[in-house]
């Protein structure tokens, strides 16, 4: 579902100045144009961690940046072993990777 | 249910600092998003925060220490974790991150393999999809139309109403929601329709209904009126000795369905003169309609 800015800043209750803030930081990318932003269920998760990180676990404006990217990577990392995972157990979607390797 | 002292650690006597200090203390081992894919410290996460929002309350924390309310209803409803929307994101969302394991990549494993595999997958990954609403006039939403939406951006979007389209109702453009931000198709606009009320139409299921004011002589003596449509006026045939809440059918004038149409239902209203009028004073008065005329015959206590 689609949140306009105005629901937005209502549910993740924050105001507009702090969310400019988020979003030139790039903690926030909403789609659609910048005067016009479109904002998802995720980025509204995304706004309610980030409030729970500076409120409730102590970390401050410089922490936030260094925490969310190690969170996304976290979060790319575990996609990769699922999907990893998941051609372990198809057996014939895996990469025939025997003949590509060329040993000299 | 467990003891909210307990499960922050704390004794009785804790001070409200003493509480948050707790709270954030645990806060930081067990937050969900700290901790993707861990049930055990999602649950204890949950028992904490409600185990605090219990304790850091003076009102709710005097009145569960009198006795007055137990702990249980304080766990916080289910609550939806970015983890959560990240486990289920598409490849190429604007958070992915895996610049990480490029350093995997330059091996010539299966695992790399997988990363350009899901590197392409991001690449080619569509734009999301856009979501509108648009209000629709009743008679176009029963009849069909042609809209031209103007959005936000400047841009214009042409969207077809196809006949006999619900409230609530979405559409699906292909290709006009967001472009991608690689090489992939642009997503799809989503186009939510609201159907403005009409005047005098209502609408259930395929079925029209509306009321129709009639004259008390229209009523009485039968006759031929006009009707409004969806499609236009049609000329009915009003039996004699119609009444208020008289109903006829219009077969076939209703919203358009598969296979066909629904109907239009008309509800009399006999209707008297707004004005005050003499001559029907004058007769009702010299008039006596008998003992078999009693319309509130059956309301008697």
């Amino acid at each position: 579902m689609n949140i306009t800015k105005l629901e937005f800043l209502d549910q993740a209750q924050i105001n507009g100045e702090t969310l400019e803030v988020w979003i030139r930081e790039e903690w926030l990318v909403p789609s659609g144009p910048a005067t016009e932003p479109i904002f998802s269920e995720a980025d509204l998760a995304r706004a309610k961690l980030i409030r729970d990180l500076r409120q409730d676990l102590g970390v401050n404006d410089e922490g936030v940046g260094p925490i969310l990217s190690l969170v996304d990577q976290l979060h790319s990392l575990r996609k990769i072993l699922a999907d990893l995972l998941q051609s372990m157990r198809d057996q014939s979607a895996l990469p025939d990777v025997g003949a590509s390797k060329n040993l000299e | 249910m467990k003891d909210p002292y307990e499960i922050l650690g704390i004794p009785r006597t804790a001070s409200p600092e003493d509480v948050q200090k707790a709270y954030r203390r645990l806060a930081k081992k067990l937050h969900p998003d700290l901790n993707p894919g861990n049930k055990d410290s999602e649950e204890r996460f949950k028992e904490v925060s409600g185990a605090n929002d219990l304790l850091s309350d003076p009102d709710k924390r005097q009145r569960f220490d009198n006795g007055e309310i137990d702990a249980s209803g304080t766990e916080r409803p289910h609550q939806r974790y970015y983890k959560d929307y990240a486990a289920e994101a598409a490849a190429g969302h604007p958070y992915e991150n895996r610049s990480g394991y490029s350093d995997f990549a330059e091996t010539d494993d299966i695992f790399a393999e997988l990363l350009r595999r899901q590197e392409q997958q991001a690449r080619r990954a569509p734009g999301s999809e856009l979501h509108y609403g648009l209000s629709v006039e009743f008679l176009d939403a029963v009849n069909g139309a042609a809209k031209r939406v103007t959005l936000p951006d400047g841009g214009t979007l042409d969207v077809t109403i196809p006949p006999g389209i619900e409230n609530g109702q979405i559409l699906r453009l292909r290709g006009k929601g967001a472009p991608s931000r690689g090489e992939g198709k642009a997503g799809d606009a989503l186009v939510e329709v609201s159907i403005i009320p009409h005047r005098f139409f209502s609408r259930h299921g395929d079925d029209i209904h509306i009321e129709l004011p009639v004259t008390l002589a229209e009523a009485a003596l039968g006759g031929r009126i006009k009707v409004p449509t969806p499609t236009g006026p049609v000329l009915v045939t009003v039996p004699k000795g119609s009444n208020t809440g008289s109903t006829l059918r219009l077969k076939g004038k209703g919203v358009p369905r598969r296979g066909g149409h629904g109907d239009e239902f008309v509800k009399l209203k006999v209707m008297l003169p707004a004005e005050p009028n003499p001559e029907l004073e004058a007769f009702l008065s010299k008039w006596t309609p008998g003992t078999s005329y009693d319309p509130r015959g059956d309301m008697q206590p």
